[in-house]
C-alpha cells in the first residue's frame, strides 16, 4: 500500500506513543469526572461578582478577630484561613455576606492524588514529566495530521462536514468522531504542552517583585478597612487571594492578588504602594490549566472527558484499521517480467486486495506465472496474456491512493504483444459516482491498441462476493479457468453471526425433497423478505446462501434437499430448539417494491420462499400475482394453495398462478407468462415490477419469454426494464 | 450511668486538657518564600534539643509521603518512629509565596538551648538542612530570621 505522508506520520506518531496516551486518557478522564463533581460543590458562593471586598471585609473582620488570609478558587469557594471569636484556628469555607462557615475545605482524595501524579508524571518525576509533555506535543501533531487526512479524505476543507459513508466501524467511527474531537483534543494537547513548557522554565517566567519603600509612617492612626479605596472597587469576582498583615509592623502589608495583577496595600493608610501586571506568560499559563483541567466548567469538562474517551477509542479504532492493512499485505513468488497473468490492484484501505489476492494465490495453485501489484506499478510486461485490474473509486470517482499515476504511466509504456484485459470495480452505492474510477480504467484500457478486452466490466457493491462471482464465472468461460465460484472463498471473516433458534420445520416426502425451516433471531436482527441467509454447515469457512421469507417476524426458507449437499443436510438435520450460528446478507435488489403499481412474483421450486413472506407483508395490498412452477401437487403445495387462498381474501394476493410439470395441466411457468403475455406487456408499460426467484434454467428460460413478448408489442427486449430495475431476480 | 460514666469522662479529658495548654504557648509563624524557580517547596518545622536531636515535629508543610525523604535529616528521624501528623500538615509553598500556621510550644522548652529548625526540600533541587533555624529564646522568637535557601524569611509571633 502506498501511504500518504499524512497516513504515514499519523500512524508513526500514534505507534510511539499510544501507551502513554491511553494512560493520560483513562487518568484524564478520570480528573475531568472529579472536575465536575468538584464544580458542581454545594460551597461555591454566588453572585461574587456582586460583591464587594470592602462589603465582605467588613462583615469578616467582626467575625473573625484575626485573619491570615483570604482565598477565592476556580469553583468560586471562598476560603478563610485565620482564628475565631473562640480563639480556635480556622480554615474553612465562608459565605461571603453573612461570615457563616458553611464548609470545611477538602483536600484531594489520595486516589485522585495519585491518579493526578500518575497523569503528570507517570510517577517519574522528571523522566516521567517529560515524557508527558512530550507526548502532549506528540498528541498535537496527530491532530494536525489527522485533521489534514480528513481534508484529504474529503477532498477539500469546504467538504470537511460533508457526509462519510459507512463501510467499516472502525474506519468510520475514526473519521466521524475524529472530525468532531480533533478541536477539543488539540486544545488539550496545545495547553498540556504549554504547561509542560512551562514546568520546565523554557519560556519566560518573570516573578513578581513588588518593590515598596517602607515609609516610615510617623503616625499610625489606623485607618478603617471599610474606607480603603482599593478594596471597595473590587469586586469578590476579580480576586484570587488577599494576604492579611502578619503583624503591626509597618513593613507588613494587605497584598491583594487579583487575576491579572498584584497589590501591596499599606495596613494603615488603604494605599497602594506597588501594583504590577502579571506577565502574559502567566496568564496563558492559568488560561492553559483552565482549558485543560476543565476547572472553571461543567460543561468543558464533560467535553474534556468525552474527548479523552475519544482518545482511547482512537487507539482503538486506529490500530484495527492498520491491522487490517498489514494483513492484506502483497507477497509474489513471481518476477514482474516472466509472469504471464498481471494482476493489478487499486485500493484505499485494503479490502479490494483481498479479492485480488484470492485470483492471486488461485493462479498460484494452478501453476500460472501470476504477479500481483499496486495499479501505479503499471510497467511494461513481456510476458504478459490477460491484465486484469481489481479497483475501488475513492472519494468522487477518483483514484486510489496507488492508482493516482495509473493514467499517464499507460501513456508512458506501451505493450509489445496484444493483451487480454479485464476490468472489476468496487466501490458502494452508497456513493454518488459508483465505480466511477472503474469506469475511467476500462475507458482508459480500451483505447490502448494492445488491449483485448476479454470480459466487460463488472462491477462489485459492498464487497459482494456473490457479485465478484459473477465476473470469475465470465472470466472462467473466455480464459478456460477453471476458478473457485463459491463466494465463501471470497468472503473475509463472516461478521454479524448471529445465534437463531429452529422453531419448525417440516419433513420431506416420498415424492417432494422440499422442506420449510422456520428460524427466530435475536430481536437486534434486521431482515426482510428477499434477504439472504448465510450459514456455515462445515465450520470451514466455506457459506451457504438461501433466499428467505420474513413471517411474523421469523426466518422462514424454503430447502431442497440434495442427497449430496451439506448445506440442505445441514439444516434437515436440526431438530426444532436446536440453535445456530448464521447471518443476514442483504440484498437490497430483491425486496418488494415500495410503491409499485404491480407486482409479478415468477418462481419454481423453492424459489416461493421469499414471495410468501413479500405476500404476508403486502399490507398497502399492492396488486400482487404469484406465478409458480412445481413438479406436481404435493402436501406442502396445498400448504402453499391453502396460503394463497388465505392472502387472496385479505387482497395481500390478486391472483396465484400453478403450473404442474409432470401432472395436471402438464405446463411450465414459462406457458402461464405466454399464456398472460398482455397482463405482463402491460403491467411493464405502466412501470410494473417482475421478480423472478429459482432455479438459473427456470430465470433463462423466464427472461427469454418475457425478451419475445417485449419485442413482440415494443419492438424492444427487457434489457430497459432490467437496468431500471423492473425485472429483478434472485436466482441459484 | 452510662451516660454519668461519659459526663466523668468528659470532665476529666477537658480538665487534663485545660492543664496541659497552661503550659503551652501558640505562636503564629509567617514563612517567607524566595523567588526561586521550580515546584512547591517541602518544608517540615522541628523542634530541636539542646543535644541536637530532633525531639518533636511542630509543622510540615507537604502533604504527599512520597516526597518526605527528600527531607533527609528529618526523614532518618521520622521513618524510625513514624508519628500521625496528619493534624500538622498542610501544603507544600511555592516560590515567592508566603504560609502562615500556628504550633504550640511547651513554655519550658524556651530558653533552654533548643532551637526551632525550618528543614527544606525542592523536587530535584537542592536540600537544606537548616534553612532556617531560631534560638528558642525570647529574643529568638521576636525576631525576624532570614533564611539561607528557599525561605527569605521566618517571623514568629503570638497568639492571644
Amino acid at each position: 500500500m502506498t501511504l500518504s505522508v499524512w497516513r504515514y506520520a499519523h500512524l508513526a506518531l500514534a505507534l510511539f506513543s499510544f501507551i502513554f496516551l491511553a494512560l493520560a486518557s483513562v487518568t484524564g478522564v478520570i480528573l475531568a469526572v472529579d472536575a465536575v463533581r468538584e464544580r458542581a460543590s454545594p460551597y461555591r458562593a454566588d453572585n461574587i461578582e456582586n460583591i464587594s471586598l470592602t462589603e465582605t471585609l467588613t462583615v469578616l473582620r467582626k467575625a473573625y478577630p484575626e485573619i491570615t488570609e483570604i482565598s477565592v478558587d476556580h469553583n468560586q469557594h471562598i476560603v478563610l484561613q485565620g482564628v475565631d471569636a473562640n480563639g480556635d484556628d480556622v480554615e474553612a469555607y465562608i459565605n461571603p455576606r453573612t461570615g457563616a462557615l458553611s464548609g470545611k475545605p477538602e483536600k484531594k482524595s489520595d486516589f485522585i492524588q495519585w491518579i493526578t501524579a500518575l497523569h503528570r508524571s507517570l510517577f517519574l518525576h522528571e523522566a516521567g514529566r517529560f515524557f508527558i509533555g512530550l507526548n502532549a506535543f506528540l498528541l498535537m501533531l496527530i491532530s494536525v495530521s489527522g485533521i489534514a487526512l480528513i481534508i484529504q479524505r474529503q477532498e477539500g476543507i469546504r467538504r470537511f462536514f460533508s457526509r462519510i459513508v459507512k463501510d467499516d466501524f472502525a474506519q468510520y467511527y475514526h473519521v466521524v468522531t475524529g472530525r468532531l474531537a480533533l478541536i477539543p483534543i488539540f486544545i488539550i494537547a496545545l495547553s498540556g504542552t504549554y504547561l509542560s513548557l512551562v514546568r520546565f522554565n523554557l519560556l519566560p517566567q518573570p516573578k513578581i517583585n513588588h518593590e515598596v519603600e517602607t515609609v516610615a509612617s510617623d503616625s499610625p492612626s489606623e485607618k478603617n478597612i471599610a474606607d480603603f479605596a482599593v478594596f471597595s472597587n473590587t469586586m469578590l469576582s476579580e480576586v484570587r487571594k488577599i494576604e492579611f498583615p502578619f503583624s503591626d509592623d509597618p513593613d507588613e502589608y494587605y497584598v491583594l492578588k487579583l487575576k491579572d495583577r498584584e497589590m501591596v496595600i499599606d495596613q494603615f493608610t488603604g494605599n497602594v504602594l506597588s501594583n504590577v501586571q502579571y506577565p502574559f506568560t502567566a496568564l496563558l499559563e492559568t488560561l492553559s490549566l483552565d482549558l485543560h483541567t476543565g476547572r472553571t466548567s461543567i460543561v468543558w469538562a464533560i467535553v474534556l472527558a468525552i474527548a479523552s474517551l475519544n482518545i482511547l477509542f482512537f487507539i482503538y479504532s486506529g490500530f484495527s484499521m492498520t491491522v487490517r492493512r498489514i494483513a492484506t499485505r502483497i507477497t509474489n513468488k513471481h518476477k514482474p517480467h516472466e509472469s504471464e497473468f498481471i494482476l493489478l490492484v487499486g485500493s484505499e484501505n485494503g479490502s479490494t486486495l483481498r479479492f485480488a489476492n484470492a485470483i492471486h494465490q488461485q493462479l498460484l495453485a494452478n501453476k500460472r506465472t501470476s504477479f500481483l501489484a499496486e495499479l501505479n506499478n503499471y510497467a511494461v510486461f513481456p510476458k504478459a496474456k490477460h491484465l486484469v485490474v481489481f479497483t475501488s473509486t475513492h472519494g468522487l470517482g477518483h483514484a486510489p491512493s496507488n492508482a493516482n499515476k495509473l493514467v499517464s504511466l499507460l501513456s508512458k509504456n506501451t505493450q509489445t504483444q496484444s493483451v487480454y484485459t479485464s476490468v472489476v470495480g468496487f466501490g458502494s452505492h452508497a456513493y454518488p459516482d459508483f465505480c466511477g474510477y472503474a469506469r475511467t480504467v476500462d475507458e482508459v484500457l480500451a483505447r490502448q491498441p494492445w488491449a483485448e478486452p476479454l470480459v466487460t466490466l463488472h462491477t462489485v457493491d459492498d464487497k459482494s462476493p456473490l457479485q465478484f462471482t459473477q465476473w470469475v464465472k465470465a472470466w472462467n468461460e473466455k480464459t478456460g479457468l477453471s476458478l473457485t465460484t463459491a463466494p465463501a472463498l471470497y468472503n473475509g471473516v463472516p461478521e454479524g453471526l448471529r445465534k437463531m433458534h429452529v422453531l419448525e420445520k417440516t419433513m420431506v416426502a416420498s415424492n417432494d425433497e422440499t422442506f420449510l425451516l422456520t428460524l427466530k433471531p435475536d430481536r437486534k436482527t434486521v431482515f426482510t423478505s428477499g434477504d439472504l441467509l448465510a450459514i456455515y454447515p462445515d465450520n470451514n469457512g466455506k457459506e451457504r446462501l438461501y433466499s428467505i421469507s420474513k413471517s411474523k417476524g421469523n426466518i422462514q426458507l424454503a430447502v431442497k434437499l440434495h442427497p449430496s449437499g451439506s448445506g440442505s443436510r445441514y439444516l434437515y438435520d436440526l431438530n426444532p430448539g436446536a440453535v445456530i450460528s448464521a447471518r443476514i446478507v442483504h440484498n437490497k435488489g430483491f425486496h418488494f417494491p415500495q410503491p409499485a403499481p404491480a407486482v409479478a412474483l415468477i418462481a419454481n421450486g423453492t424459489g416461493i420462499a421469499p414471495f410468501l413472506g413479500m405476500v404476508e407483508q403486502n399490507k398497502k395490498k399492492t396488486e400482487v400475482h404469484l406465478y409458480c412452477g412445481f413438479r406436481r401437487r404435493t402436501e406442502l403445495i396445498q400448504r402453499y394453495e391453502g396460503f394463497a387462498d388465505e392472502y387472496m381474501q385479505k387482497q395481500h394476493l390478486k391472483t396465484f398462478n400453478i403450473a404442474f410439470s409432470q401432472e395436471e395441466n402438464h405446463c411450465y411457468v414459462m406457458d402461464l407468462i405466454k399464456r398472460d403475455a398482455k397482463f405482463f406487456v402491460n403491467l411493464l408499460a405502466v412501470g410494473g415490477v417482475v421478480m423472478i426467484c429459482g432455479s438459473l434454467a427456470m430465470l433463462q428460460d423466464v427472461e427469454a419469454t418475457l425478451d419475445q413478448i417485449c419485442i413482440k408489442r415494443f419492438g424492444a427486449g427487457i434489457a430497459t426494464y432490467k437496468s431500471s430495475g423492473q425485472v429483478v431476480a434472485d436466482c441459484y | 450511668m452510662k451516660l454519668l460514666m461519659k459526663l466523668c469522662l468528659v470532665c476529666v479529658i477537658t480538665c487534663f486538657s485545660f492543664h496541659a495548654s497552661a503550659q503551652k504557648t501558640k505562636y503564629k509563624c509567617l514563612l517567607q518564600m524566595s523567588n526561586y524557580m521550580g515546584e512547591g517547596a517541602y518544608v517540615v518545622v522541628s523542634l530541636i534539643n539542646p543535644k541536637g536531636e530532633y525531639e518533636k515535629t511542630l509543622y510540615v508543610m507537604g502533604d504527599d509521603k512520597e516526597w518526605y525523604n527528600s527531607l533527609k535529616e528529618w526523614y532518618k528521624v521520622y521513618s524510625k518512629r513514624p508519628t500521625d501528623i496528619s493534624a500538622i500538615t498542610g501544603a507544600s509553598v511555592t516560590g515567592g509565596d508566603r504560609s502562615v500556621t500556628t504550633f504550640e510550644i511547651d513554655n519550658t522548652k524556651v530558653n533552654k538551648g533548643y532551637k526551632l529548625r525550618f528543614e527544606t526540600a525542592v523536587e530535584d533541587q537542592q536540600y537544606h538542612v537548616d534553612d532556617v533555624e531560631i534560638a528558642l529564646t525570647d529574643e529568638g522568637l521576636a525576631a525576624r530570621t532570614e533564611g539561607k535557601g528557599y525561605i527569605r524569611y521566618v517571623k514568629l509571633s503570638k497568639s492571644e
